[in-house]
């Protein structure tokens, strides 16, 4: 039962990890990984409760803002898993349009259902030199129950000199984790197909931004 | 009643395991997935199951009875959970957690009325999940092939043997009840309404938006297992893949 109720609050704040859906608490950032999440979660909220903007321009700001926050080439490389190595780079290209189309519309779809909430940054580990991983907690207002407040990690590095963020992770679910997993396991049922991949996430973005 | 349905429920895995007849694929194998066809057949079953047996109960469960029964349904499963939660606190030498389990028990079971209204988490005593999957993985064992179970899901040998353990100590089945079938009928019955009912949307929005349910059902098993082996502590950096 708690594996399905934990469920439930990973498909509905994926968005919160890079919209950042709220006030957060400013805090001290005691790293540059740190200081990095936590402003731009500044940024996000800003875009996100503007509303002089269209829903239209709002959702072309966030965009922009998702794809300049993150690193998308590296994420839709890392989600193809063994098969980026036999793929043509014809394929690949196409296959990172593809994803980066995916990946907004997917997170998109959801950011509204999570406004009002705070994510504060708690705390940070470096994993390498240039690979941190930036805890927060999803504190939301409204929410009386007594369970402590949703964990929201992101992983971030630093890509010539520039942070970025490559996934992140709620209640402990990495999702380009999880988008390997599903698209190595599709790409195995069609033997190899990556066209049939692009495809495919071509229509599930279709179908996200038409609700 | 539980255990004899855990068994057998075990026992059907591996039977059905055991009559794959391709070979496992090297993306499979990779996977740590050798069952992976069988395991596809079995999800596809189960999904007939709740199409057409689950789900249309649930929505006369959810028609007949308000949310405020419902939840009271929920309270009262799983305040009779608390007693194995309890062992499997202390199994994993979780003393603080162990003791939470049961002070939610005693407070649940006398002014919640019998577990049907949750006072504890209104005094600060939030509830947790524990099994004996989780304290055999605390313990060190490993989780073993991906399985799907007939009826029950996804799960692994540990988990599965897991469930078993679990039914096995669980003190409600030896209640010197008359009519025990009945009331470890009842129990399994409202379990599934209860759990069904609460994941009704969660399952619909990761069959929508996934490019392959089974894969994606495989990665969240895996992920959120994990998590609750760690009680939520956080993995281990290095555990990470690169990038």
């Amino acid at each position: 039962m708690t594996i399905k109720v934990t469920l439930r609050h990973v498909l509905f704040a994926l968005a919160v990890a890079f919209a950042g859906l709220a006030s957060a608490a400013p805090a001290e950032a005691a790293t540059p990984a740190e200081a990095f999440v936590q402003d731009n979660i500044h940024v996000g909220l800003d875009i996100l409760n503007n509303k002089s903007l269209s829903t239209d321009a709002r959702r072309t700001q966030f965009a922009n803002f998702l794809l300049s926050l993150t690193d998308m080439k590296r994420i839709a490389d890392f989600t193809l898993g063994q098969y980026r190595r036999g793929a043509s780079p014809a394929d690949l290209a196409a296959f990172d349009a593809a994803f980066q189309n995916y990946a907004v519309a997917v997170y998109q779809s959801y950011f509204a259902k999570y406004a009002g909430q705070t994510l504060k940054v708690t705390n940070s580990q470096a994993r390498t030199q240039d690979d941190f991983i930036v805890a927060t907690a999803l504190i939301d207002p409204n929410d009386h129950s007594g369970q402590a407040p949703l964990e929201v990690d992101f992983r971030v590095r630093t890509d010539s000199g520039k942070l970025v963020v490559t996934d992140f992770s709620v209640a402990g679910i990495w999702l380009a984790l999880e988008e390997r997993d599903q698209f190595t396991s599709f790409l195995g049922q069609n033997g190899g197909n990556i066209h049939s991949l692009i495809s495919h996430l071509s229509d599930l973005a279709k179908q996200y931004r038409n609700g | 009643m539980r255990a004899v349905k855990a068994l057998i429920f075990g026992g059907c895995s591996l039977a059905l395991a055991a009559c794959a007849s391709a070979p496992p694929s090297p993306e499979a194998l990779a996977a740590n997935d050798p069952y992976e066809v069988t395991n596809r057949q079995t999800l596809l079953f189960n999904g007939k199951i709740d199409r057409y047996v689950v789900i249309p109960t649930v929505g006369i469960y959810f028609l007949l009875v308000a949310p405020g029964g419902r939840r009271g349904v929920h309270n009262f499963l799983g305040n009779l959970s608390l007693p194995t939660i309890f062992v499997n606190d202390l199994l994993q030498g979780e003393v603080t957690r162990g003791s939470q389990s049961a002070a939610r028990f005693l407070i649940n079971s006398s002014l919640g009325l019998a577990g049907f209204f949750d006072p504890a988490r209104k005094m600060g005593i939030p509830g947790h999940g524990e099994d004996f999957g989780q304290t055999m993985a605390v313990w060190g064992a490993g989780e073993g092939s991906y399985l799907i179970l007939p009826f029950l899901g996804p799960s692994n040998p540990r988990d599965a043997a897991g469930l078993a353990i679990d039914a096995a100590i669980d003190p409600t089945n030896f209640i010197p009840l008359k009519e025990h079938l009945w009331w470890s009928a009842g129990r399994e019955y409202f379990t599934v309404l209860d759990l069904r009912g609460q994941t009704y949307q969660t399952i619909q929005g990761i069959q929508r938006s996934s490019v392959d349910y089974y894969g994606s059902l495989r990665s969240l098993y895996r992920q959120l297992r994990n998590t609750e082996i760690r009680n939520g502590r956080p993995a281990a950096a290095q555990d990470l893949p690169d990038f």
